[in-house]
This record gives C-alpha cells, structure tokens and sequence, in this order.
C-alpha cells in the first residue's frame, strides 16, 4: 500500500492491519467492511448510532494514551491506531456481557430466536463464560401483544433501543418507547394505542434477542431447521429482496435482505406476512370444469380439452379477435411472456392486458423517457410525488422517499387529494379535488399562488418525479402530464408507477395490446416482423383492445372468450359490478389461477397454478430492473406452472409456445426481447447477484422510449366528486387467504369533510347512502378533514363499491 | 376530555417560546397534573396532541421522571430520602414511621387523598440527613418521632400553604447550613408550581 491516501479515503489500523478506509465512516462500518467484526447490539447500519448497549467497545490510541470508546459513535480519523482485540477490550466485552445478561432469562431452548440470536451468539464469542450475579432477575408477563403482529416479551428485551429508533427514525411512526427508568425500563406502547404501524415486522427481524416476535412464526420452527432460498417481494412492484424461508414444505416466514438497491434490509408487514396465503388450504389443487352445480373437480386431461376446444370453436366462429386475455401482472416475466405468446401467436389474438384497467400508459410505465431509479432519491435535491399514497400502496418505496425527506434533507412535494403518509416529512403539501388535477398542475407550473415555492423546491436539481394513478376515478391522463411536467424540470428523472407486483414485468413481456416483448411497439411493423419470424407465426397489429376495451368488447359482444391468468377482474376492475356483468355474459373464461375468485366462479374451465416460492423465474420492478424469483416449495398437489399450462392448451390447439421449462422461455426472452438483452438468469445468478440487472443494459438496445404528453383536459366540476384508492390490507386474495392479515383489513367507509358533512346533514360515524356512477351502498361516514371540499374518499376493494365514476351523490340515512 | 380554555391558553403560550413545539413537553406535563390532580392518560394524549409528538413518546418522558405523578396523589406529598446519607443516619426507620402514621406504604395514597408517601432519590440535604419533603418543601434532621408529629399536625392543621421554613422549626433538627434568607411562598398541593407556567399558588 502507498504512502498517500486515496482521495475521501483515510488510513487506519486495526490489530496491527493497516488499511484505507472511507473518510467519515463510522469506526465499526469502516472495521467490518475491511474484514474486523466488532460485536454490537444496538448499531444497525441503517439507523443513526446511539451508543446505548457498549458492546462495541474498542482500545483507540491518542494523544493521552488509548483509551475504550464506542466503535459506533467514532468516525474514522486519518492515522487512527485501533485494537479490538486486546485483553483490555476482552475485559470490557465481558463485563458489558456480563451486566446484559443480569436480567435477561436463561431460556434459549424455548426462545424463537435462539439459533440466530446475536445475543446467543456473542455471549458465545465474547462472553465471560460464567455471572457473578446471583440475584432474581426482573419479571414481567410475558409475552403482551405489542399489535396484531407482534408479541414483546420484556424480560429478554437489553434495552439496545432498535425497535424504538426504527419506529421514529425509518417507518415514522414511534408509538412504542421506554417507559419506566433504571432497572424499571422498559419498551411499551401507550394504553391502548397499538404498535399499529405497516412496517411493525422489521424490529421483530432486528431485534438482538427475542423479545420481539411475530404471531405469523412464533413457535413453528427452530433456524436451523428452515430451508432458506433469495427471492423477490411478490406483493407489489417496488421488488424488495426477501429471504423465503421454509420448514417441511411450508412457508415460515420472509425476512428482509440488506440491499442498497431497493429495501435496505427494510419490509413493509403486508410483504413480510403475506406469505401465509401461500400455505392456504383453499389453494386449488385440481383443475375444475363448470358443471350444472358450479365449478366441479375435473381430470387434466378433460380440463385442457375443455380449454383448447372452447377456445377453437370461438375461434373458427367468431376469429380470433373474439378471444382476449387479462392478467400476467401477479406472476413471473416467463409466465406473462407465455401468456403474451400464447395469445398472439397460437390464438392470434391482439386483445391483451397485464393492466386491469387501474394503470397508466403501458409505454409510460415500460419505456419512459428519462426514467429514474429508485437510487436516484439518494442523491435528490427535491423530489414530487404525486400519485398514489406510497405508504399503502408502494410502502417501501415509501421508506425511501421518507429517508430522502428527513436524512438526506431533499425537498419533498406531495400532491393529492387527501392526506398521504409522507404529508409529515413533506416540504410542500398540495391538494385537489379528483377531476380537477390539471387545474392544479398547471398552476405548479406556473409557480402561481401557493405552488409558487412547491416550484422553486422542484427546480433545485437532482429531481426524483414519482408518478401513478393517485385515485382510480381519474384517467391516466393527469399521471402522464405529471410525468411530462417533471421531465421539463431542470435535472429531474422520472419514475412513473403502479402496483400490481409485476406489472412492469408483464408489459415488458408484450402483455399489453401497445407493446411486444422488450419495449417494441405492437404498431411497429418491422418489429412485429421480427418477432413474427421468431415465432413462426404472425404477430397481430397494434390495434387491440386493453382490460376497460375488452369488458366493452364483451358487453358489445365482440369478445366471447376471456383467458385469465392470475387476474380477477370481478373485483380488481376500478369498476367490479361492470366487470363482472361483462365476465358472466362472456361464453368462455379460461382461468389460470391459484385461488378460486369472484372471476373464476364465472370460468367454464380453471386450472391451479403454482404460485410464488413454487416457480422458478425473473421479476421486473418499478425501475425496470430484473430480479430473480426462487423455486423453494412444490405447491400443491395437482398444480403446475402457468407456463406448462398454456403449452398444453396450446399443443391441443395445433400450436405451441415452446415452453418447455421456465429456463428455456428466460433464454428465448433473452433473444427475443430487445431491451432484456444479456439480462439472463447466469447473471442474475452470479455476476450480479442480489442487485438485480436494470434493463436495458449497456449492450441491449431498447426500441422504443416513450415521452409522455400532456393531453390537457377541461376540469371536472361536480358538486360531489369521489377519490376512490387503494389501502395497504384490503379484500385482496393475498391479505385475505391469510390469517395474520386478513383481520387487519378496516370496514369500510366513506370520507368527509365536515363542512360538506354539515352541509349535508350528515354525524361523524352516522349512517350514509353513498350513489355513484354504478351502484350505491349504504355505510358509514367518517370525517376526514384532509381532503378537499367537495370530494369524498372510498377505500377501493373493502367490500363496497358504487363504481368509479367521478361524481358522486351522499345522503343522510336516518 | 379536553382541557379547559384556560389551560388550554398557557399550553399555546408556553408552546409559543419554543422554536420547536416538542420542547414544550415537559412544562405541559405540569399543566397536564394541575388539571386533572395527576396524570393521566387523557392528559398525555392532549399533551401529545399540542407538541406533535406520540402518546407513547409523552409517556416515555413522563415515566422517567418521578415528579410526574400517573396516580392519584395526596394533598400531602411526604417524601422520604433514603439515598446514602439519609440511609445512614435512619431513613428507613423514618420512611416507617411516616407510614405508620399516615397508614399509607410507600408509593400509596390514601383513600381520602390526603397523603402521598415515596421515598426519594438524594434531595440534596444531606448535611442535614435524614431529610424529608413536604410537597418538596424541605425538612432537615428529622427523626421517625418527628416524623409522625410532622403527619400528625399535617392531618390537624391542613395548611392550606406548606412552608418549609415552619416545618424545620417545629419538626427540624440539624440542618445542612443556613439556606439564606426564607423562602415565603410556600408550597400549594403535591405538584410544583411555576409563575412563568401560571400554575403558581393554585395547588388543588
């Protein structure tokens, strides 16, 4: 090693190594990242230092002599001499250990964290061996419920402070603390005011001991015995890396990994718990045929003749425009790329969606022009959000927006009707009325009023635009002119969003009647000629229909035969009513799926799919970056992969897709889709790792690039307008088929302001009739003083639905 | 349960000197005792509600420090240093005998709501150990004897203002050193009273 440092580089030495090492690195990063471990408990790389628990203890030398220092409170200083291992430092590891353990019990063998357990394991490494206290350790019931999810047991807990930090520093919702001081001390919530927070699940995976555990894991494995497998989130498009661990053929538990990319180590609940569906006993097992008395077990063989010859007929009647596909967007890019094929080139339809008519552009969302990465918010000066409420619909990518607003002190702006989890660490908060967006836009863009200084915030570089569907009665429109307004901003990247797990994915596989596989576009003649001669069939134009096109094409009559993978229509459909009169009027539904739904309960044929930790494949997140899903479980008995499925059918038919495992469709994606060039699974594998490849690479070529247009439209002015969106724990097959999260769904009901609620003579938590553009429902109001006057809030897929019109009619029940 | 306007009005006040509203936690906490006798869990909450922080993190602040009363409390707070100094020279025997006295165990109140009995952490007597605390007026040199007489006359008498100064002349013995001049406001109730606060001479 040379004399000189490398600039933003010091030199140190740690037992006697000399080392360069990133200046202002925390002692105990800069030791670990050059091979020295230094025990700790409290220090998490994520969180700030707090120097609580001293296990972390080191000799560094100084002018007066060395002297013991908290590794996680001292940066790393030029010439900086450190022992971690002197008899000096063995003495203090033993004494800290020694005063932890005081009170913490001896029961390991009954504790869900003895295995893993950094307690356990340092007391091991570093521990005196035996205590000289002799005295009754302290005693509390154990465990209390802490939320739903999580149990505190008090005893085990070291007071390291993790749990507590996390809950104010990362998620933003501190409602459990310290009670009590000196020996009383203790994590608590307020009576009766839970530690109801979505991101709970995380202190129970960092918690150093088990004081901390999940209702969903309590007592069903030791760690030891768990089978453990890398994977991808399956709950929605931010792609957060997950480690899926099983025990005898059953899911245990996900935990979250540590990767700069995307979650940071960190997991919303829905991601953590939602994995107990999987291990439902309604998951269909066989496949099953309309009969007289609803959907009957049926023979593989009968169900796929079923399917290839209703799906013949149809076609030889009626072409094979009559026949359309919905869905893709739950599962693999192998299987939406199945399904893609399968429909354009074996049934010859152009009728296809992954979007269930609750999206954006599909080459918004697939190629947008000056796309940003998720990374980008690391380094952003101001950053606009406007679109979904990240917190329940994208609540990692939440966290991160969060980090970016407080650590890293980037102006936020936050535009929507309502109230949004980031509202508190928002520099600017704008509101508007549903209909009335690009009234709003417009004046942000001209700075006038009071989004004068939103637009000074957004003009100070690097700016991260995030953009989505913020209610699902308004079009695609504003979301879109939003992305077009961010992209005229001086250094600003944009990401638009949706949440569906892989729906970026499946429209990167062509699962949309706008684009082929790899971002080529369907109205591209030479591109539908390549992929015609890939295929060895033709590729329909661009013409066809998307989901809202499709339930038209049902109710006009021109689609007869709907093929469904993964997708339930019937109640994901902004409007569900309509959906599911178009399904029961259609003459053939075709479903893949893992559950029965309100959808399948209408197909004249269902086949059980393998699901997620069953398939193996690839995943494309909200950035467009490529992971790797793991095949860790069988699945259930009589379920296959959607992928073989569709080529059954498809040999019956006279066709194939040459599907003949999931590895052979990721190599013909490779050559087949443009911008997925060189994004195979040996790289994700192994140059790359858990990072994922975002696509297109260096040496891929993406065909198209979308610039998104402001198509400005007048503003909708209605007495009464309805912003209908999504919440975290909804009647969503994934929350509901599990038992830890379905009872966290709320009931459902409509939100008012109060002067609107006077004006219309209607009590906080009185009976209403809310009518809309389909339908009305009687529930209950609720004030809710953060939305605009003159709008109301629905919770979309809680059980009521009156449409999803804009205008809306409340009334007073008596 | 919301606060009167008036309590109400010094919480807005006291919260107006702050630059950062969360800093106004502790001071609210008093108002929070005087309003409801102690603190209570309504209290915390609209504590919590002024300065912008949880209910758990207000209660986190207000279990850590024993001024901050969740129980009930007495008109009398009799407190018993049984810190080093005090625990050598008999505090324990006199923590008994307030006890026996008052017929109320340490930590308790009574059901009248007369008397509250603590021992204390060091009240910074202890040149003047064993010492007691009326409502945090301070008695020096008082021996389990003295002790109850000081109960008993608590009980008698009921000053409706506790002071200090008359009851290390009537119960006292040795005193750290001379105090300076005498402190005449006196003490109304168990909960510290504050002019800037305008919870000053109120008590209960």
């Amino acid at each position: 090693m040379s004399d000189e440092a490398t600039p933003g580089m010091v030199k140190i030495t740690i037992d006697g190594r000399e080392m360069q090492v990133p200046a202002g690195d925390l002692l105990i990063a800069a030791a670990e990242k050059a091979g020295t471990y230094i025990p700790r408990f409290c220090w998490h790389s994520r969180m700030k230092p707090v120097g609580l628990c001293r296990m972390c203890l080191v000799e560094v030398e100084g002018p007066r002599g060395t002297m013991l220092t908290t590794s996680c409170t001292m940066q790393v200083n030029d010439g900086m001499v450190v022992h971690t291992e002197s008899d000096v430092v063995k003495k203090a590891q033993e004494g800290v250990l020694e005063f932890l353990l005081i009170n913490h019990p001896l029961d390991c063998p009954v504790c869900d964290k003895g295995g893993e357990c950094p307690l356990q394991d340092q007391t091991v490494s570093f521990g005196p061996g035996e205590s000289r206290f002799v005295e009754e350790k302290r005693h509390f019931e154990k465990p209390i419920p802490i939320s739903d999810l999580v149990l505190l047991d008090r005893e085990r807990c070291i007071l390291c402070a993790r749990c507590t930090r996390f809950s104010e520093e990362i998620s933003g919702d501190p409602l459990i603390e310290f009670v009590e001081r000196g020996s009383g001390t203790q994590v608590l919530t307020f009576p009766d005011e839970p530690f109801a927070s979505y991101f709970s699940g995380n202190t129970v995976q960092i918690c150093p001991v088990g004081a901390l555990t999940a209702t969903a894991y309590r007592f069903r494995a030791r760690p030891w015995d768990l089978q453990a497998a890398e994977s991808t989130c399956p709950h929605c498009s931010v792609g957060c890396r997950i480690s899926v661990q099983s025990s005898q053929n059953q899911v245990l538990r996900f935990q979250g990994v540590d990767v700069d990319s995307t979650n940071q180590g960190w997991l919303c609940d829905k991601g953590r718990f939602g994995f107990e569906y999987l291990n439902s006993p309604d998951r269909l097992s066989t496949p099953k045929m309309a009969g007289d008395d609803g959907l009957q077990e049926a023979s593989w063989i009968d169900a796929l003749d079923a399917a290839a010859s209703g799906l013949m007929s149809i076609i030889d009647e009626h072409g094979p425009g009559a026949v359309a596909g919905i869905g893709g967007a739950r599962g693999t890019n192998e299987e939406a790329y199945a399904f893609g094929k399968f429909l354009r080139s074996v049934v010859g339809t152009g009728h296809l969606d992954a979007q269930i008519g609750d999206g954006l552009e599909p080459r918004l969302l697939a190629a947008p022009a000056d796309r940003g990465l998720i990374g980008d918010l690391e380094k952003a000066s101001s950053i606009l959000v406007w679109g979904p409420d990240l917190k329940e619909e994208l609540p990692v990518l939440y966290l991160r927006v969060r980090r970016a607003a407080t650590e890293l002190g980037a102006k936020l702006v936050v535009a929507h009707p309502r109230r949004t989890g980031l509202d508190d660490v928002a520099t600017h908060t704008l509101r508007y009325r549903p209909g009335a967006g690009q009234d709003l836009l417009r004046r942000l863009a001209a700075g006038e009023g009071d989004a004068g200084a939103a637009l000074a915030a957004l003009k100070e570089g690097p700016t991260v635009v995030i953009t989505g569907l913020a209610g699902l009665t308004e079009g695609p429109d504003l979301a879109e002119a939003v992305a077009a307004f961010g992209r005229d901003l001086p250094d600003a990247t944009v990401l638009p969003v949706a949440r569906r797990s892989n729906v970026f994915g499946a429209l990167d596989m062509g699962v949309s009647p706008a684009l082929l596989p790899g971002r080529a576009s369907a109205v591209d003649d030479g591109a539908r000629a390549t992929l015609s001669g890939h295929w060895g069939a033709d590729v329909p134009d661009g013409s066809g229909r998307d989901t809202a096109g499709i339930i038209e094409g049902l109710e006009a009559g021109a689609i007869r035969a709907v093929v469904l993978l993964g997708a339930d229509p019937a109640v994901d459909f902004p409007d569900p009513a309509r959906a599911s009169a178009a399904l029961a009027g259609a003459e053939l539904i075709v479903a893949i799926d893992m559950f029965e739904s309100v959808s399948t309960s209408m197909a004249t044929v269902v086949f059980p799919a393998l699901g997620f930790t069953e398939t193996e494949g690839t995943v494309t997140n909200l950035e467009g970056r490529v992971q790797k899903v793991s095949r860790l479980l069988p699945g259930p008995g009589g379920a296959r992969p959607s992928w073989e499925i569709l080529e059954d059918v498809a040999t019956r038919m006279g066709g194939s897709i040459g599907a003949t495992s999931a590895g052979v469709i990721a190599t013909e994606i490779e050559k087949v889709a443009p911008a997925y060039a060189g994004a195979t699974w040996d790289a994700l594998n192994t140059a790359f790792g858990r990072d994922g490849i975002v696509v297109p690479t260096a040496d891929a070529t993406q065909p198209i690039e979308y610039v998104p247009v402001d198509r400005p439209s007048a503003p909708v002015q209605r007495d009464l307008v309805l912003h209908l969106a999504r919440v975290l724990y909804d009647g969503g097959t994934t929350v509901q088929r599990g038992l830890s999260l379905a009872k966290l769904a709320a009931e459902p009901a409509v939100y008012i302001t109060p002067q609107d609620a006077h004006r219309l003579g209607v009590a906080d938590g009185s009976a209403v009739r809310l009518s809309g553009g389909n339908g009305s429902a009687e529930l209950t109001a609720r004030f809710d003083d953060s939305l605009t006057p003159g709008a109301v809030y629905l919770p979309f897929n809680l059980g009521i639905s009156v449409g999803s019109g804009l205008e809306v009619e409340l009334e007073a029940l008596a | 349960m919301t606060w009167s306007q008036k309590t109400d009005e010094r919480a807005q006040a006291i919260i107006a000197r702050y630059p950062d509203p969360r800093s106004a936690t502790m001071p609210l906490l008093y108002l929070a005792m005087h309003e409801d006798g102690h603190l209570t869990e309504d209290g915390m909450r609209e504590v919590a509600a002024r300065v912008g922080l949880t209910p758990a993190q207000v209660q986190s602040v207000a279990s850590f420090y024993t001024m901050y009363k969740r129980d009930r409390t007495g008109r009398y707070l009799v407190s018993v240093c049984t810190s080093i100094s005090c625990m050598l020279l008999g505090a324990d025997d006199v923590l008994a005998a307030v006890s026996e006295e008052t017929g109320v165990a340490d930590g308790d109140t009574d059901e009248d709501g007369l008397f509250s009995v603590e021992h204390a952490e060091c009240i910074g007597a202890c040149g003047g150990a064993p010492a007691v605390q009326v409502n945090y007026e301070l008695v020096e040199g008082v021996t389990p004897e003295q002790g109850k007489a000081l109960c008993a006359w608590l009980r008698e008498a009921r000053p409706e203002v506790v002071l200090g100064d008359e009851m290390q002349e009537l119960f006292g013995g040795q005193r750290s050193f001379e105090w300076g001049p005498s402190e005449t406001a006196g003490a109304v109730g168990p909960f510290p009273a504050f002019e800037p606060y305008g919870t000053a001479k109120e008590g209960r």
